[in-house]
C-alpha cells in the first residue's frame, strides 16, 4: 500500500492520464486505478471527488452531467487543453524521479 | 416465515442521503455525485454476489466518513457552497420582488370591485398584506413538500445559461405585460384617466420597464452564478 503523501501527490497525474484516454466518472476512475496498480494504490472512494473538483477549478478538466446507458445520470469529467499541457509536464517530472531511482537501483531507465 | 426486519435498500440509501444533506459544506451537486457513486458501488458489489445489505454497508464504508469528506470538499472549492447559497438568495429576492409587483393589478381590481375598500385601508397597506400572504403561502407549500425546487422541470430549465436568461426574461416580460393590461383595463373601466394620460402603449411600456428594472438585479446574479456545465466554456481537448 502506498504512503498517504504519495497517494495525494500521484492523484493528479493518475486522473489526468486516465482522462487522456477519454471521458470518465468518479467510480470508473477509482476502479481503473485499483485495477492498474494491482491493488497497491487504494483510494478511499469519496476522497477522489475533492481531487476532481480541484482539477476542475484549476481548469485542467471539465465536467458534464450525462445519462449513461443504464439510465443513471453521472457526472462525467474530460480533459481540457490546459489539462493536456499539464499532463505533459507531470509526465516529464515523474519520469525524471523514476529514472533517477532506476539508475540508483540498477533498473533500466526509460526515455523521457 | 417472513423476516420482520428485512433490509430495505431504498430506505437505507434514503437515510444515508439525509445524513449527507445534513453536511452544511456540501453543495447539492456534490451530494448528487456522491449518491451516484454509492449506487454504482452497490450495484457492482451485488453483481459480485453480495446481498443488498452487505453491498450497502461495504459501499457506504468505502465512500467514507461524511464529515471528513465534507471538509475535503470545502478545501477543494471553498466558494462552492456560498455560490449555491447566494444563488438561492437571489432566487428568493426575485420571487419576492415579482410577487410584490403582481399585487398592484390585484389591488386595482379590488379597488374597482369594492370602491369603498380604499376608505378602510390604503393601497400600500393592502398590497403589503397581499404580498405577505403570498410569501407565507409559498413558504408553506415548500415546507410541506408540495413544491419541489429540485424537480426535473426546474433542473432542465437551469441547465443552460443562455436558455435560462431567455426564458426568465420572457416569462417576466409576459407577466408584466399581462399585469399592465389588467391595470389599463381597470383604469379604463373606472374612468381613472390620470393613470395613463400618455396613451395605452406608453402606459404599458412604462409599467413593464419600471417594474423590470429592480428585478433585473437578481436575474443578473442568477445568470452569473447559475450552476451549469458551461460555467467555463468547455475546451474539449
Amino acid at each position: 500500500m502506498l504512503a498517504k503523501d504519495l497517494v495525494a501527490a500521484s492523484s493528479k497525474p493518475l486522473v489526468l492520464s486516465i482522462l487522456a484516454d477519454g471521458e470518465s466518472y468518479g467510480y470508473e476512475i477509482i476502479q481503473k486505478v485499483r485495477e492498474l496498480s494491482g491493488g497497491h494504490i487504494e483510494w478511499s472512494d469519496g476522497m477522489l471527488y475533492p481531487v476532481l473538483h480541484r482539477l476542475e477549478r484549476d481548469g485542467l478538466i471539465d465536467s458534464e452531467w450525462k445519462e449513461a446507458n443504464t439510465g443513471r445520470e453521472r457526472k462525467y469529467y474530460f480533459l481540457s487543453s490546459d489539462g493536456r499541457k499539464a499532463l505533459k509536464t507531470e509526465r516529464q517530472q515523474w519520469l525524471a524521479v523514476h529514472n533517477t531511482l532506476s539508475r540508483l537501483w540498477k533498473i533500466k531507465p526509460v526515455s523521457i | 416465515m417472513e423476516n420482520q426486519t428485512r433490509f430495505d435498500l431504498n430506505a437505507a440509501v434514503e437515510n444515508w442521503r439525509q445524513e449527507l444533506a445534513a453536511q452544511p459544506n456540501l453543495t447539492s451537486d456534490d451530494r448528487r455525485e456522491l449518491e451516484t457513486h454509492l449506487r454504482d458501488a452497490i450495484s457492482e458489489l451485488c453483481r459480485h454476489g453480495l446481498n443488498n445489505e452487505e453491498s450497502f454497508w461495504l459501499a457506504r464504508r468505502r465512500v467514507g466518513q461524511l464529515e471528513q469528506l465534507a471538509e475535503e470538499f470545502v478545501k477543494a472549492d471553498p466558494a462552492a457552497v456560498w455560490r449555491e447559497r447566494v444563488f438561492w438568495m437571489a432566487a428568493g429576492a426575485l420571487a419576492a420582488l415579482f410577487l410584490f409587483t403582481t399585487t398592484t393589478p390585484l389591488i386595482a381590481i379590488i379597488g374597482y370591485c369594492f370602491p369603498t375598500a380604499g376608505k378602510i385601508v390604503d393601497e400600500l397597506t393592502l398590497s403589503l398584506m397581499l404580498w405577505v400572504l403570498q410569501i407565507f403561502g409559498i413558504t408553506f407549500l415548500i415546507a410541506r413538500g408540495n413544491m419541489n425546487l429540485q424537480s426535473p422541470l426546474l433542473a432542465s430549465f437551469i441547465k443552460d445559461r443562455f436558455r435560462f436568461a431567455i426564458m426568465t426574461i420572457s416569462v417576466l416580460l409576459i407577466a408584466k405585460t399581462f399585469c399592465a393590461t389588467i391595470m389599463l383595463w381597470v383604469y379604463v373601466a373606472s374612468r381613472n384617466v390620470h393613470g395613463f394620460n400618455r396613451g395605452p402603449f406608453a402606459f404599458i411600456g412604462n409599467y413593464v420597464f419600471a417594474s423590470l428594472v429592480l428585478e433585473l438585479v437578481p436575474v443578473a446574479i442568477l445568470i452569473w452564478l447559475l450552476p451549469t456545465q458551461n460555467r467555463k466554456t468547455p475546451k474539449r481537448a
